[in-house]
């Protein structure tokens, strides 16, 4: 028997984070491998949802890597299959077929030019 | 027999944006291996419990489904889509009337019913194969050779040498008969006991080769075994399309007789 004394009492605390949104969540780049949760037709359908006309869906065959989701200006700045190349020798040493791996991808021109002077 | 025949027209359908694991639900609820992908009214492709097991649950249907389904027509045979499923691995095939889906038929209703029409001793197809066949190529105005190969010799090889030994010689020739319909425009039966139909819309040459090959006394256990053969021309016979196949193969049956009779006089 339970007397007055020994009560229960149930308390829930709440712990509210608050932080802006990032649009679109995913950076630069989302790299879906074969047995990711999300397959590459869901990922293109949530970014073209979150940011219209900005990515570029990009299949492939690979035994761990299904498809790589590209911000589609880098693609106008380099070479799809240079790009796909770098993306793929760097990704792979940490992708696993169940992984989805954001990345963010910043590229910079540097130039050097010598001209003759007057 | 036509695919409208065995196709089911009750078809079961989700949308891509749906779940793996839902998908797997609903298939379980509608007793079915397979769904079409229907997507505001516009067909994209199809879903089988096969993809279902090696993908994510989590996944959407769009991410399973396979998004070039076979298409095939109500008027199509069942012959020939056994033969296309042969080369696909495909377990649903969507039925369009044109554009629109008017059923389904899955890989099994197809092998059930090609099942039924093909002779247990030697796997190759029975007459009715042929019928139907020979009727379609008349119907369509195309003009075919015919062979009826009736095996020499037969009742006195299972007499002398005991029907197990028979049965193995009919199928020791059906197997070197069936070589010669791997080029897709052939087509080939066991007509009845020791007698064959060859179908063929293939080149004169290819036809003289054929006959010249069956024609050659082959050894089969040690027993030298061979074939008498009527040729029936479709691309000279006079009246070819005005006459039913059942005629045509009367006409190509009695010209093996008479081959058989020629062979018999000058071996006298």
């Amino acid at each position: 028997m339970i007397g007055e004394s020994n009560a229960i009492t149930r308390k829930a605390t709440l712990t509210l984070n608050i932080s802006e949104f990032d649009v679109p969540p995913m950076q630069d780049m989302l790299i879906v491998g074969r047995k990711a949760p999300i397959g590459p037709e869901a990922v293109r359908r949530m970014a073209e949802a979150l940011s219209p006309e900005q990515f570029t869906l990009i299949k492939m065959e690979h035994p761990k890597i299904e498809a790589v989701l590209l911000r589609s200006s880098l693609l106008q700045m380099i070479d799809e299959k240079l790009l796909m190349s770098i993306i793929l020798e760097e990704a792979e040493r940490m992708i696993s077929e169940s992984m989805v791996l954001r990345s963010e991808l910043k590229i910079a021109m540097s130039v050097k030019r010598e001209v003759d002077l007057l | 027999m036509n695919i409208s025949e065995i196709m089911t027209t009750t078809v079961s359908t989700i949308t891509s944006d749906k779940s793996v694991s839902f998908a797997a639900e609903k298939m379980n609820a509608y007793s079915t291996d397979a769904l079409v992908v229907v997507d505001h009214g516009e067909l994209m492709g199809v879903v089988t419990s096969r993809q279902l097991r090696s993908t994510h649950p989590n996944r959407i249907v769009a991410d399973a489904m396979n998004v070039l389904p076979i298409r095939i027509s109500p008027e199509d045979d069942v012959w020939e889509t056994h033969a296309l499923l042969q080369e696909h691995d495909d377990e649903l095939l969507l039925v369009m009337n044109e554009e629109e889906l008017v059923g389904v038929v899955t890989r099994e209703d197809v092998q059930l019913k090609v099942a039924e029409f093909i002779d247990p001793l030697t796997g190759l197809y029975r007459a009715p194969y042929i019928q139907y066949m020979g009727e379609k190529l008349l119907r369509k105005g195309k003009p075919f050779h015919m062979l009826f190969i009736d095996v020499n010799d037969f009742g006195k090889i299972n007499k002398r040498y005991g029907h197990p030994f028979g049965d193995d010689v009919i199928r020791m020739f059906s197997a070197a008969l069936s070589e010669w319909q791997s080029n897709g425009d052939t087509y080939l039966c066991r007509y009845a006991g020791d007698e064959f139909v060859l179908i063929t819309t293939a080149s004169d040459e290819w036809v003289k080769e054929c006959m010249e090959t069956i024609d050659k006394p082959t050894p089969i256990n040690d027993v030298m075994v061979s074939a008498a053969v009527g040729h029936l021309d479709g691309f000279r016979e006079p009246d070819f399309f005005d006459k039913p196949l059942r005629e045509h193969i009367a006409r190509a049956s009695l010209l093996s007789t008479k081959a058989k009779m020629n062979k018999e006089s000058m071996q006298l």
